[in-house]
This record gives C-alpha cells, sequence and structure tokens, in this order.
C-alpha cells in the first residue's frame, strides 16, 4: 500500500481515534491521543490489510523550545514486513504527569526503547513490567535528554602537572 | 684414472683437511672462551633487572570499553604484533594484568568500576590512556563523560587520537617500557612494589 | 566479604547468581549480563547496559547539522559510514537536496567496504569467543587492507565522516579505485578460507547449531534486524524493501536461512560477505563521471578556485562555514541497512542550524532484549556463542 492509501484506510477505520494525519515527504504519518493509542496500535497490528507486524522504534522528543502543546511526544515506527510499508505514529504528551500507554504487549521489541522514554524523558509507560532507569545510573537525578537539562556539568583542563590534578580531584563532585 | 680426476680427488682432500682443521680451532676457542665469559663478573642493581624484566612482560587486561578497543586488538594482532615488545599476553582478568589500557570513553557509570577493576590489578602496574575520550574527553564535553580517566586513576602514558592508530599504543607501549626502565631501582619503583 | 554475604549465593534457593561483565572479553564492549543459573543451564538473563553512555543524542543538539558526522562516527564504530549515511539521508529529505549519481555511487561502495570489515571483526571474534584463534588472525588480515583503504581516502583508519551532506568529502583518487580492484580480486579466495577453517568444522558445529535458535514470528516480535532476521527465515532488506541511495540498481542476492540458530547466523553473514564485494564490483564498473557532491551551494561548499571570481561564491562560502546549513521545519526518518541491520536517525528540525532532536535507531540496542531471551535454557557455554552471533555494538547500544 502506499502512504495515501494507508492513511485513508486508518481514517476510515478509526475516525474518533485519530486526530490528523500528515504525509511530509511521502511518509505516512498519524497523530494520536495517548488514551486511544493501544487501540489504535492493536487494530495497525492485527488488520490484514495493514498487519504493521515489526516494531521499528519510539523516541521521545521535547518540544519546549518551540513552546507548543503539548510538550512531550513520543513517535512510533512500525512496519509491515509482509506488505513492506511503514507508518509512523505521533502521539502528544502533555507535560504534566506525561504518561502514555505500553505497546510491548503487541510487540516485545518495545520493552527496551519504551523503558528508554522513561529514562530520557521520564515519560511514564503505563504496564510496562520494568519502568525503571536503563541507561543512566539508578540513582541519577533528572531527565537528560529534557530540553531544560544542561548539556554539561564539568569544564575541560589539560594539564601535565599532578598536583594541579589532584587539586582538581578533590574539588570536583563524586563521579556517582 | 685420468688427470682431472686425479686434480679433483686432490681438492677434496684439501677441502676436508681444512674444515677439520677449522673445525679443530672453533671447538678450541669456544672452551677458551666459554670459560672465561661464565668466569666473568656483572654488576647491577637488582631493581634494574626487575625493571628489565618487568618491561618486556607487560600483561594487559582485556578492557575494551568503545572504538579505541577494535584499534587494541588490531595492535595484538597479526599485522602490528604487540609480541614484538612483549605486551600480546592480553589477560581476561584484572587479577593477572599489570597494564591497564583504557581504551575509549569512561561513562559516568562506568568510572566506579573502572577504579574497582584497577584496584583488583596487583602492584606493579601501569595505565595508558588510549585516545582523546580517555585522555580528556575528547569531543564528548557532557554530562555523561568524565572528562580524563585520569580523574579516576593515575595514568603513565596518554596516547593521543581519535582512535589513535595501532602503530601510535605501540609507540605509548614503548615509551611506557622506557619509564619503567628509568623508574627502575628508585623510590618510586620500590613504593609500586611494596 | 563472603560470596553468601553478597547474595551472590542464595541459601534458600538452589540457583545461583551469576554476574557477566562489565569487563568480561567475550561481551564485546561493555555489556552487563546477570545470570541465574541452575547448575549450567541458565534460567534467567537480565541484561545491564549503559556502561558506555556517550550522551552523542544530547551533545548532537547542541552542534550544527555538519558537526554531528563526526559523533555518527563513534555509534556504531565497526561500520561508521552506515551512520554518516543514514544522518546525511535524513538531514538531506529534510532538504530536498537531490544527490549526484557519482556521489550514490562513491557511497555504496564506501558503505559495502565497511560491511565486510564489519562482519570481519565480527567473524574474527565470534570465533575466538568459541575457541577458533587462528580465524582472528585471518579476519584482521584482511580488515587491515580495508582499513588501508580508509586511510587513502579520508586520512583515518576507522572514522572516516567521508559521508557528508549533499555527496562525499572528496573524489575518489586512483590509488583507492585501484586498491579496491586489487581486493576484490583478492578477496573471494579468503571468505573460501575462512569457511574451509569453520563451515565443516565438526567443533564449530557442534558449538553452533541449533543453539540460540529464534522462529520467524519471534525475531519479528522481538524486532531484531539485519542478518540476525534474515537468519530466521524473514526476507526483509532495507536495500531491497525502501531502496536508498540507488541500490535498486545493483544486481545481488539477500540470503535468507531458516533455522534462526548461530549456524545461520554465521553463514548468512558469510554470504553477506560474498554480496557486498559483488556490489562493489559492480559499483566500479558503473561508476559515472560528474561532481561527487551537489552543485547546491546552500548545502555544500563552492569549488575553492571560483572564490576569486565569483562574489557569489564568496558569500555561500562565508555563510556555510560561519553559519552552517539551515534546515527547514519538519521531521522525518530515513531507514538504511547497516552492517548490524536498520539504522536510521530520527531528525526533527525547528528550522535552524542545530537540530532540536537526533535519535538513532540502533540495531543492536533493539536486539539486547532478545537476545537475552534467548539465553534462557542453554548452557553457560553458549552464553558467549549467543551474544557473539547477535554481534551487538556497545557504542550505539548505550549512545
Amino acid at each position: 500500500m502506499t502512504s495515501e492509501e494507508i492513511i485513508e484506510k486508518v481514517k476510515a477505520e478509526l475516525a474518533d481515534a485519530i486526530q490528523g494525519a500528515d504525509l511530509p515527504q511521502g511518509d505516512a504519518v498519524i497523530f494520536v491521543a495517548p488514551d486511544s493509542w493501544h487501540a489504535v496500535a492493536e487494530f495497525l497490528k492485527n488488520d490484514a490489510d495493514l498487519k504493521f507486524d515489526y516494531f521499528s522504534d519510539v523516541r521521545g522528543v521535547d518540544y519546549l523550545l518551540e513552546e507548543r502543546e503539548p510538550r512531550f511526544e513520543s513517535v512510533y515506527q512500525l512496519y509491515s514486513i509482509d506488505h513492506q510499508h511503514s507508518i509512523r505514529v505521533r502521539v502528544g504528551i502533555d507535560e504534566e504527569n506525561p504518561s502514555v500507554p505500553t505497546v510491548s504487549d503487541l510487540w516485545k521489541g518495545a520493552l527496551y526503547p519504551e523503558q528508554e522514554l522513561f529514562d530520557m524523558f521520564g515519560i511514564n509507560v503505563d504496564g510496562h513490567p520494568t519502568m525503571e532507569r536503563l541507561i543512566m545510573p539508578k540513582d541519577w537525578e533528572g531527565f537528560p535528554l529534557r530540553k531544560d537539562y544542561p548539556l554539561t556539568t564539568e569544564t575541560v583542563t589539560f594539564s601535565y602537572n599532578r598536583g594541579f590534578k589532584s587539586d582538581l580531584v578533590k574539588s570536583k563532585p563524586p563521579t556517582r | 684414472m685420468g688427470l682431472i680426476d686425479q686434480a679433483v680427488d686432490a681438492l677434496e682432500t684439501e677441502v676436508n683437511n681444512l674444515k677439520s682443521n677449522v673445525k679443530d680451532a672453533v671447538e678450541a676457542m669456544d672452551h677458551e672462551y666459554s670459560g672465561s665469559l661464565y668466569d666473568t663478573i656483572l654488576t647491577t642493581k637488582l631493581g634494574k633487572v626487575v625493571g628489565w624484566a618487568q618491561k618486556n612482560a607487560l600483561w594487559p587486561a582485556t578492557f575494551g570499553l568503545a572504538c579505541c578497543a577494535i584499534e587494541m586488538m588490531a595492535m595484538a594482532n597479526s599485522r602490528w604484533d604487540a609480541a614484538r615488545f612483549g605486551a600480546e599476553v592480553f589477560r581476561a582478568s584484572p587479577r593477572q594484568a599489570d597494564l591497564m589500557i583504557v581504551s575509549g570513553r569512561v561513562s559516568q557509570k562506568m568510572a566506579p568500576i573502572l577504579k574497582q577493576i584497577y584496584d583488583q590489578m596487583p602492584e606493579p602496574k601501569w595505565v595508558i590512556s588510549m585516545g582523546a575520550c580517555a585522555s580528556c574527553g575528547g569531543i564528548f564535553n557532557n554530562y555523561s563523560i568524565v572528562q580524563g580517566v585520569d580523574r579516576v586513576v593515575p595514568v603513565d602514558v596518554y596516547v593521543p587520537g581519535c582512535p589513535p592508530g595501532p602503530e601510535a599504543l605501540l609507540y605509548g607501549v614503548i615509551k611506557l617500557q622506557e619509564k619503567i626502565m628509568m623508574e627502575a631501582g628508585t623510590d618510586k619503583a620500590k613504593k609500586r612494589a611494596a | 566479604m563472603s560470596v553468601t554475604d553478597q547474595g551472590l549465593l542464595h541459601r534458600d534457593k538452589d540457583t545461583m547468581t551469576l554476574n557477566m561483565g562489565p569487563q568480561h572479553p567475550s561481551t564485546h564492549g561493555v555489556f552487563r549480563v546477570i545470570l541465574e543459573m541452575d547448575g549450567e543451564v541458565v534460567q534467567t538473563a537480565e541484561p545491564e547496559i549503559g556502561y558506555l553512555h556517550t550522551g552523542i543524542e544530547k551533545t548532537s543538539e547542541n552542534k550544527r547539522y555538519g558537526h554531528v558526522i563526526p559523533m555518527t562516527d563513534r555509534l556504531d564504530y565497526l561500520n561508521p559510514p552506515g551512520n554518516n549515511l543514514a544522518f546525511c539521508l535524513t538531514t538531506e529529505k529534510l532538504l530536498g537536496v537531490e544527490i549526484p549519481d557519482r556521489a550514490n555511487v562513491l557511497r555504496v561502495i564506501m558503505c559495502e567496504l565497511s560491511r565486510i570489515a564489519s562482519h570481519l571483526v565480527w567473524l574474527g571474534t565470534h570465533a575466538l569467543d568459541i575457541g577458533a584463534m587462528t580465524v582472528f588472525l585471518y579476519c584482521w588480515r584482511e580488515r587491515e587492507m580495508i582499513l588501508d583503504l580508509n586511510e587513502e581516502i579520508s586520512g583515518v583508519r576507522m572514522m572516516t565522516s567521508y559521508i557528508r551532506i549533499g555527496g562525499v568529502a572528496k573524489d575518489a583518487t586512483r590509488p583507492w579505485l585501484d586498491g579496491i580492484r586489487d581486493f576484490i580480486e583478492y578477496f573471494p579466495a579468503k571468505v573460501d578460507e575462512y569457511e574451509r577453517l569453520l563451515t565443516k568444522n565438526p567443533i564449530w558445529l557442534d558449538r553452533t547449531e541449533g543453539i540460540g535458535a529464534f522462529t520467524r514470528e519471534e525475531a519479528i516480535n522481538w524486532s531484531f534486524s539485519g542478518p540476525a532476521l534474515r537468519a530466521s527465515g524473514v526476507n526483509w532488506d532495507i536495500r531491497k524493501a525502501q531502496p536508498y541511495s540507488g541500490y535498486d540498481n545493483y544486481n545481488f542476492d539477500v540470503p535468507v536461512l531458516n533455522n534462526g540458530d548461530i549456524f545461520d547466523r554465521y553463514r548468512v553473514r558469510v554470504e553477506e560477505m560474498r554480496q557486498s564485494r559483488i556490489i562493489i564490483k559492480q559499483a566500479l564498473e558503473r561508476l559515472p563521471e560528474g561532481p561527487y557532491k551537489t552543485p547546491d551551494n546552500k548545502v555544500s561548499l563552492p569549488p575553492r578556485e571560483t572564490l576569486h571570481t565569483s562574489m557569489e561564491a564568496l558569500i555561500h562560502h562565508f555563510k556555510l562555514v560561519s553559519e552552517g546549513i539551515s534546515v527547514p521545519v519538519g521531521e522525518t526518518y530515513v531507514p538504511i541497512e547497516g552492517a548490524r541491520g536498520e539504522v536510521g536517525f530520527y531528525i526533527v528540525s525547528d528550522g535552524t542550524n542545530v537540530p532540536a532532536r537526533v535519535k538513532l535507531r540502533a540495531p543492536s540496542f533493539m536486539a539486547i532484549p532478545g537476545m537475552c531471551k534467548m539465553m534462557e535454557g542453554c548452557y553457560i557455554a553458549d552464553v558467549v556463542g549467543i551474544i557473539g552471533s547477535i554481534d551487538i555494538v556497545m557504542g550505539e547500544v548505550d549512545r
């Protein structure tokens, strides 16, 4: 199916669950609210014509600097191996108590990237079996990929001087 | 028997005589000199001998972190052959190694583990910081990378490059050998061994 | 502290917890897995990652588009041109730039060379984990030749950054093309040599056949990609499914096998090396004349000699060097087939010269939960074989 056909089909079947659809550079993109996302995902996976059986990825995006509502977004990329077509689903997530339902019961491959979504953006994934830090240390504070998290906390210093370096080590905050 | 055959025979006898003469002379010489060689007294510091032995048998820990680890493997491999400098015996356990090649970027999560591995290595031990990331953070000046592994463990040799080629790392190993030899027998080396 | 105090041996249950990594010679980097063992059999395997978290995505969101390319090299450090290509294709899609034919062919050559180099590292280390030392030495011998070619064209052995937005960094040189011609003549005999050492070797067969097997449905469900997916009988290669950089112009086969065990993943990758060589051969034959980067001066620098004569070229040069490329507002994703599977960057642009969001889709990262699922019920000795056969690279797992 071409991208236009996919969008038409999804719109026809799930008119009230879809907030909008777009065709940027020829990709099929649909917008879904977090509440209806799980039902939409189930339809996308099980419908015979669409049959999106392969979960490619999910990415979090923080639109803080664009100042738009909702602030967060999780973007899902799905493929159909048999029909060789793809779709991108954008789920907008509010700033207050950000959360999105899990789809790891449909695609096992979603387990890790959804956990990363929590780790990097602090977006709670409802129904996910292990909602804890994945990449960052367990006691890390803050969510690194949010736009209000600073990039760096340390300045670079060059020195061959051992004494100078050891002072630096003493004055440096603990690494954990 | 023709004249030519006679001449050939004579030549052969002459050659054989010469050979046996030379053999006798060499044997006599061997006998004479070997005795005197073994009688020779060579004085040196024990520390120097120990340092010489240490520098020619560096056992690196198999401690690959990132991109540089691939070049470290290349150094130990067929083309660059670190065995020429006695540094090819990569040990899987830090307890059997005396050289730690920090090959790649050290994250905040890895730093305590790196320190633990360093502590597990028996004295005397050395550290080579391989590549820009391990030496100073490299192009990654951000929240997750330790800006130089020398904030966690003491470093003996820094090898620059991103990643440094195997030849650069070999040069680093040779520099470390020079350093070991220079330190041999001094208080510094004593402290390491203690 | 005794073993019991650390909780490694539980008195009240019969299993033992075994920690593997992050410093372990067979985990291919700083991967850590906590195994719950019943005797020699793995009951559960719990992965722990993040020991190489580099913050590349965050750093990329603070750098200009052109400056992100060297960062992408260090993600999957065995296949840098694949990452470069994925990033450049996505940016070019947002920009809407046409890439000249010659640049596309050069990109294909570079990517396929690096696919061979990556598979050689995989084969060498994988065989070493299972106990075959010789293959390791042989594979590195051929890999060094590819690294020499990289050095000839880009000046660096591994992190080439050769593929740039709008084309490639510089035109192909004669020694480089000659070197590749020599290499592709020399290489097939060497692949046969590796196969002679391994494919019918009874020890190799015992250690690989039927171990770590995934069915077609499992492999799709756990989001495997690349050779690991194709060894389970799924004919999914992005070079064929969604062709990019003119891959639809080449004749090559995608090896697909059905058992999904370690042995089939080995055979798929070995066959891929042969197919990559065929692609390079065709690419050299059809290498067209013409520019090696797009003539659009808003994206690529104008030729050096025009700076002295053309005011416009001078302005473009100044704007590009001091400001970088400004990408129109939008978001997009272009997948490519890297050495390990589907690689792609999801880029969100806010219209400035700095990307608002850069996210790598890393095949190794997606494969890790499935890989640990695979270990359950295996012997402890097969764990290293399974890790090796999935071919994880921690640089792109932790990013």
